[in-house]
């Protein structure tokens, strides 16, 4: 169980921490997540009989359900692909509960009665579904102590820090979070939907304009090696099953979300043709075998996160690049809280690990930010500390000693019932 | 959100002893505390005083030339501290004293530790009733060059701190 490096005592408590791109949960103490799947899951809303039962079905209420990386990458017909939360929140609670039934049974393998659960929230999550989420966890999975912790905050503590600005780039989108004293202030949260999937529509569209097909592993039975920039040569599977349009356009992504990982570059200043095309070139590599060279494109692309006016598509947008999400977020909170906030912006999420990304960031920062203020940027430089900040974060806290007079116990739910949530997690 | 940690009452004696000025001999202002530091005990159930690592204004001009360059040496650099210091400065128009609260959280620093010490944070803060300056400092370049206590202190008001003009 846990102990692990950051063995505390002996709770056996679990950790949930479910974004809108990957789910991570484990035992607290850890360091970190046993499980760390995509929270996209799989649906087949028609039963086809028992036609390909395996262990990976996981039947709920008429609908079964393909969770995890390896069910999930398995052709097949009717299912469509989608995900329990929406805006950082949960919206389809059935598909929410088929994602914590799996963790249970197959990473945890335990009694959901055994384990306290700390679980990870969008700092912006309604009051309607915290208590909702609540009364699930005591009523329905009967779990004996509960918390629910923002993410802004784990992130901001798990970095030493009480007070700072959680800038969270992920899939869906660029968030900024104020964090004063360990709390959330909520009229500074800025959103921006200028973040990973943007980024790979955005590649998206580049591979159409150069006639390059996307084509996702799945399809592939063999291919032959090609010169470069030469049409691929592969040959498609027989017997493919009709595979739904949400599930083929998830695997396509998979491709470009690997493209952007290792071509895409931000440039340290705004993006200048000349400079971009001066870029050393990095060859890439399809799936279907098809390669070519990528210059000036590795840095044009992601040049829309931090100033979106020139990016096709959105014209006369009023979306926010990045540094603005950052300054407008600090402009409305406070005046005597801000150099408090400048001093420790803390970078997290998937997206900015995106090469460049923190040294454009800080110098857009120093650009906008008042002279007299004194700027600081925090980023991990491990990946895994940066994808999982908040996890890791929640993990340290749930295994503490003193943490078990925090939880919302079985006992003060039945007793106050699930406004308690309210009450001891603000 | 807080982690459960507790604070000793021992704690809390020393902010107040530092906070309240009796008026005493002369022996006994050499006693006060000038800084001094608290850590979590080895359970990380409460916040302690930390032995050994304190300056008493009695060392001034003893053992302690500048205060507050030794001060900064006291803080660990692979560890989170809680501290109070005492600060003597000047403005244009008048002499003062602020106690300041720090929050010793360096890069360096273990994440558990830095995990626990941010949130406890909170209740040693709620202990030191009337503290007018709190700072947060996670590596030495926020707290080496003195003109960024002064800041803290007065913005640009400041001449001088510890009798040493900026």
């Amino acid at each position: 169980m846990s102990g692990g490096v950051y063995g505390g005592d002996e709770v056996g408590a679990l950790v949930f921490d479910i974004g809108s791109f990957s789910t991570r949960a484990g035992y607290a103490g850890e360091d970190c997540p046993k499980a760390d799947f995509p929270t996209t899951i799989g649906v087949n809303a028609e039963e086809e009989g028992p036609a390909d039962m395996g262990v990976e079905q996981e039947s709920n209420s008429g609908r079964s359900y393909y969770i995890d990386t390896t069910a999930l990458h398995v052709p097949r017909a009717g299912v469509e692909l989608i995900s329990p939360l929406k805006n950082g929140m949960i919206e389809d609670w059935d598909a929410f509960q088929a994602i914590i039934d799996h963790i249970y049974s197959k990473h945890i393998k335990s009694e959901p009665a055994l384990h306290p659960v700390l679980m990870s929230e969008a700092p912006w999550n309604s009051r309607a579904k915290r208590e909702k989420l609540t009364e699930l966890i005591f009523e329905h999975y009967n779990i004996p102590a509960f918390f629910l912790c923002k993410t802004a905050v784990l992130t901001a503590f798990a970095n030493g820090r009480a007070t700072g600005l959680v800038l969270d780039s992920g899939a869906t989108h660029t968030t900024a979070i104020p964090v004063h004293d360990g709390y959330v202030l909520q009229q500074g949260i800025v959103k921006s939907p200028l973040a990973g999937d943007f980024i790979s529509m955005q590649c998206r569209e580049l591979f159409q304009e150069m006639n390059i097909d996307t084509v996702p592993s799945y399809m592939i039975a063999s291919k032959e090696p090609v010169r470069e920039g030469a049409p691929a040569m592969w040959t498609k599977k027989d017997k493919l099953p009709p595979v739904s349009k949400s599930w083929h356009t998830f695997m396509c992504n998979e491709v470009i979300q690997d493209f952007q990982a290792s071509v895409l570059q931000v440039s340290d200043s705004p993006y200048d043709e000349q400079v971009a095309a001066q870029m050393p070139t990095v060859h890439y590599e399809m799936p279907s075998g098809y390669s070519t060279d990528f210059g000036a494109e590795r840095l044009r692309i992601p040049e829309g996160l931090f100033d979106p006016s020139n990016v096709k598509g959105l014209s006369g947008n009023t979306m926010l690049g990045v540094g603005h999400v950052v300054t407008t977020s600090i402009g409305m909170c406070d005046i005597d809280i801000r150099p408090g906030l400048y001093g420790s912006v803390i970078v997290t999420g998937g997206n900015t690990l995106l090469q460049g990304f923190t040294e454009r960031l800080n110098r857009e920062l120093s650009q906008k930010a008042p002279p007299s203020m004194r700027l600081k940027l925090i980023a991990c430089n491990s990946s895994i500390e940066r994808r999982f900040s908040s996890w890791i974060g929640g993990s340290i806290l749930a295994s503490l000693g003193t943490f078990q007079q925090m939880w919302i116990s079985k006992q003060e739910y039945d007793e106050g019932g699930k406004q308690s949530v309210e009450r001891k997690c603000p | 959100m807080a982690s459960g940690v507790t604070v000793s009452d021992e704690v809390i004696k020393v902010f107040n002893d530092m906070k309240v000025r009796k008026s005493s001999s002369s022996d006994e202002v050499k006693k006060r505390k000038k800084a001094v530091l608290f850590c979590l005990s080895d359970d990380k159930k409460k916040i302690i005083v930390e032995e050994g690592r304190q300056i008493l204004v009695g060392d001034i001009g003893d053992s302690v030339d500048d205060p507050y360059a030794c001060f900064v040496k006291l803080l660990p650099l692979n560890d989170c501290r809680y501290g109070l210091y005492d600060a003597t400065y000047e403005t244009k128009e008048s002499k003062k004293e602020d106690l300041v609260f720090i929050f010793w959280a360096p890069e360096g620093a273990p994440l558990k530790s830095k995990m626990i010490y941010a949130s406890s944070k909170d209740a040693i803060k709620k202990k030191f009733t009337g503290i007018k300056h709190e700072w947060q400092v996670n590596g030495l370049d926020d707290i080496q060059d003195r003109s960024t206590l002064a800041e803290k202190l007065g913005g640009n008001v400041v001449v001088s701190l510890e009798g040493r003009p900026l």
